[in-house]
């Protein structure tokens, strides 16, 4: 686990990445901030990927549909989960959205990479094509000094 | 009458005569000055007379016979010599700036240095050209900075000129303006020097095209003092390193082995979904056609980036740049002439994605995005053997989803559109996404050769919309004025500049000479560089401004939630630049609805087409449009790279 994680620190997905204990990583990621991941039985866990989301907001129920789409048959392959393998649901926690990805066997490296891949998707896509730049500013104190 | 500063046949004027005729126009201006106020009339807006006609005088080569040639009148020689391509300026450094009109290299002086300066980096490209700026040392040079500094990012060749007092006033604050520029530009410039042996100034000119014209361009800087300028020479054994271009510089440009190229080669045909993303370099080096046949040779997708845009066409089957969604498919990135390099996470691009990056600059390689192949090599050379070198092969899947992608793109936009409307038809002011869709269909989708209007855009509010809707189709036909800078205020002047280019056809602006630019701009933005209409209409140079009026800086919403905060981002509401765009000699429009903008966009076009007049159009709106909650979709964030991307 720790060695794929490891890779996307070599490729400078992670401006940071570290072991916190023998289930637990932590990066330092998407506008400076640390994400949690935890590994459980068959159970990948990001507590919190974005922050101050009411569990019963506009926003959270958009970032349902969104991290849903993901195992949608129409999508294309490449990007699609697959159910035999995965699945993703969104945690609505302490006024915050983690995900959670539960394995169907014992493909951990794809279940790390696609839950990686849609953590780096809800910051370059869900937040850039929605209607969240009040809640960029609000919450990551976006502006044209400090954009990503 | 055509204005043109090109050599003309007219016989040059004595200086004497000039000063007789300047007074003359003088007098005959007081004249109908006077004649107007006893008549009660205003006199007109008019073009001096001594404009066209000093434009249409010859060019004078200096030589060293007589009195012999000054140290401008040297460095004005090579200047052109070196092709510079053109010269923006206001007054001072005067020995440099006279000699370098004097040899014919076309000069244009204007209101602001800070504003001629953006013309020159404007100029500079839509054309790959080297161009040149000047101002007086100390309050000229210092308005520069900030567009030497937007110039410096987007990688420009541009010669910024300055005079310098005298070497034998330095420490002793005699009269006018003492400074020590150098350390100024220093960390905005690739080359600079206080010239302070007159006898080298042929030399250090030759340092500094040397500098603009290899490698990996960017600004380089040279303050004259008075003892540089104005020494004479009556001959050239003074002069160190007095010699041709050819022996200076070289146009020797580094190549990648056969190995690289292949192993480059072996990886795209490896990869599924290959996406270039071809910088400023390619442009630079006008490598336009040879990467559109790499990107055919294997269906590669393809998105421009840098401060120009349209080295790879918007509209072509290949384009990604207006295909966000496709973004994070690519499983394999190739950076080409990327100068300004981005980190993962500022591209939407995948986390498993490989990457090639080619650069002329073997130190810049690994630089921000860790590297699957590192290729030192001149773009041109590169795609020329990546040409010779790749097989032919067809990715269907990859070009539809580049279409899918495409198609929801302009869904997205339309639906931005859509919302636009019912806001603007709700308060009787213009949304900026119907803005921007307007200006779309009329330069795009109507009448005009969607390859012909060259455009540029800034401004916060305005940047981001007006991004999603404009397009390049063919290269240099975008300008991207805040690239990574990030400067709100430019736009116009360099746009201007952009325009100049365009008026006398310079390299791909060849077709489309004389064609009316456009800008869309803010009114925050439009406060740096509105006085350069004068300048536009000096020159007859046609422009059609739109401005997004929505009286405020677009930040605005940063000062929601602070207390005694918000009045510093709002300016007057419904301040009437089209009014004050009249005051400056061109014309003004001012628009609240969707059919005043389609009609405002037709006369300014009419106007800036046949009679090379430019036109300001104030687009009123609201600054609330801004917010998403109250006005969805509020503000678009564009996905970078594509065709809203500014950043890298």
């Amino acid at each position: 686990m720790g060695g794929i994680l490891e890779t996307y620190a070599a490729r400078a997905v992670f401006k940071g990445f570290s072991r916190v204990g023998e289930d637990a990583f932590k990066m330092l990621w998407h506008r400076d901030r640390y994400f949690d991941l935890l590994v459980g039985e068959r159970k990948l866990t990001i507590p919190v990927v974005l922050p101050e989301v009411p569990a019963k907001s506009k926003m959270m129920i958009e970032y349902r549909a969104f991290t849903a789409a993901f195992a949608d048959p129409a999508l294309v392959e490449h990007k699609r989960l697959d159910p035999a393998k995965v699945k993703l649901k969104v945690v609505a926690r302490h006024e915050s959205a983690g995900l959670e990805m539960t394995l169907a066997g014992e493909d951990w490296e794809y279940a790390v990479r696609k839950l990686i891949h849609v953590v780096h998707e809800t910051y370059l896509v869900f937040l850039y094509d929605g209607a969240y730049y009040d809640y960029l500013i609000e919450t990551f104190d976006l502006d044209p000094d400090h954009m990503a | 009458m055509s204005i043109t500063n090109d050599d003309k046949t007219k016989p040059q004027a004595r200086r004497r005569d000039i000063l007789t005729a300047a007074a003359a126009g003088i007098v005959a201006s007081s004249q109908s000055g006077l004649l107007a106020a006893a008549t009660g009339g205003i006199p007109s807006i008019a073009i001096p007379k001594e404009v066209p006609g000093t434009l249409n005088e010859p060019a004078k080569a200096s030589s060293f016979e007589g009195r012999g040639m000054s140290g401008a009148e040297v460095f004005a020689k090579l200047c052109k010599e070196e092709e510079l391509a053109a010269l923006f300026c206001c007054p001072g450094n005067y020995t440099v700036i006279n000699a370098i009109a004097a040899v014919g290299i076309p000069a244009y002086g204007g209101r602001t240095e800070g504003a001629m300066c953006a013309a020159a980096d404007g100029f500079s490209r839509v054309t790959g050209e080297v161009t040149a700026c000047s101002g007086t040392e100390g309050p000229g040079f210092t308005h520069m900075i900030m567009n030497i500094a937007s110039a410096s990012a987007a990688r420009t060749p541009l010669l910024v000129l300055a005079s310098n007092m005298q070497i034998s006033g330095d420490d002793r604050e005699a009269f006018i303006q003492t400074g020590y520029q150098q350390p100024i530009t220093e960390g905005m410039r690739k080359y600079g020097k206080r010239l302070i042996a007159p006898n080298r100034v042929h030399e250090y000119g030759g340092y500094a095209f040397r500098n603009l014209k290899s490698g990996i361009p960017g600004p380089v800087h040279l303050d004259f003092p008075g003892e540089v300028a104005r020494a004479r020479f009556t001959d050239a054994s003074s002069l160190t390193d007095y010699y041709g271009k050819d022996k200076y510089r070289s146009e020797s440009r580094p190549c990648a082995s056969t190995k690289e190229v292949q192993q480059a080669a072996d990886l795209i045909t490896r990869a599924q979904r290959p996406i270039i993303i071809a910088g400023q370099g390619v442009f630079q080096r006008k490598a336009w056609d040879m990467l559109t046949k790499v990107a055919e040779r294997q269906d590669i997708a393809v998105v421009g980036t840098g401060p120009t845009r349209g080295t790879f066409p918007d509209d072509h089957r290949l384009s990604a740049s207006c295909s966000p969604d496709a973004l994070m498919s690519a499983d394999l990135v190739i950076f080409i002439g990327q100068y300004c390099m981005p980190s993962p996470g500022e591209y939407r691009l995948a986390p498993d994605i490989k990457a090639i990056r080619v650069n002329p600059v073997q130190e810049d390689l690994g630089r921000n995005w860790p590297l699957d192949l590192g290729i030192v090599s001149d773009e041109k050379n590169f795609l020329e053997a990546l040409a010779n070198t790749l097989a032919t092969k067809k990715r269907e899947a990859w070009v539809t989803e580049l279409a899918t992608a495409r198609a929801a793109f302009e869904k997205q936009n339309l639906g931005h559109y859509e919302l636009g409307l019912k806001h603007s038809a709700a308060t009787n002011h213009l949304h900026p996404a119907v803005m921007a869709k307007e200006i779309h269909d009329f330069f795009y989708k109507g009448a005009i050769d969607p390859k012909q209007t060259v455009s540029g855009s800034g401004g916060w509010t305005t940047g981001l919309f007006a991004g999603r809707w404009l397009r390049a189709n063919r290269p240099g036909q975008g300008v991207v004025c805040a690239y990574q800078y990030g400067a709100i205020g430019p736009d116009m002047a360099m746009m201007i500049g952009a325009g100049a280019a365009v008026q006398r056809g310079v390299g791909p602006q060849a077709p489309y000479k004389g064609a009316p630019v456009l800008v869309v701009t803010s009114d925050a933005g439009v406060a740096y560089s509105m006085f350069e209409l004068d300048t536009a209409a000096k020159y007859k140079i046609p422009i059609i401004s739109v401005i997004y009026n929505n009286n405020s800086w677009g930040m605005w919403p940063s000062a929601v939630s602070s207390a005694r905060s918000m009045h510093m981002y709002l300016f007057q509401e419904n301040l009437r630049y089209d009014k004050m765009a009249e005051g400056l000699g061109a014309r003004g429009e001012y628009v609240r609805t969707v059919d005043e903008m389609r009609e405002a966009l037709k006369r300014s076009y009419e106007a800036a087409s046949k009679q090379n007049m430019s036109t300001l159009i104030n687009v009123q709106a609201l600054k609330e449009f801004t917010s998403g909650k109250d006005y969805p979709p509020g503000i678009a964030l564009n996905p970078e790279p594509g065709v809203g991307g500014f950043a890298h």
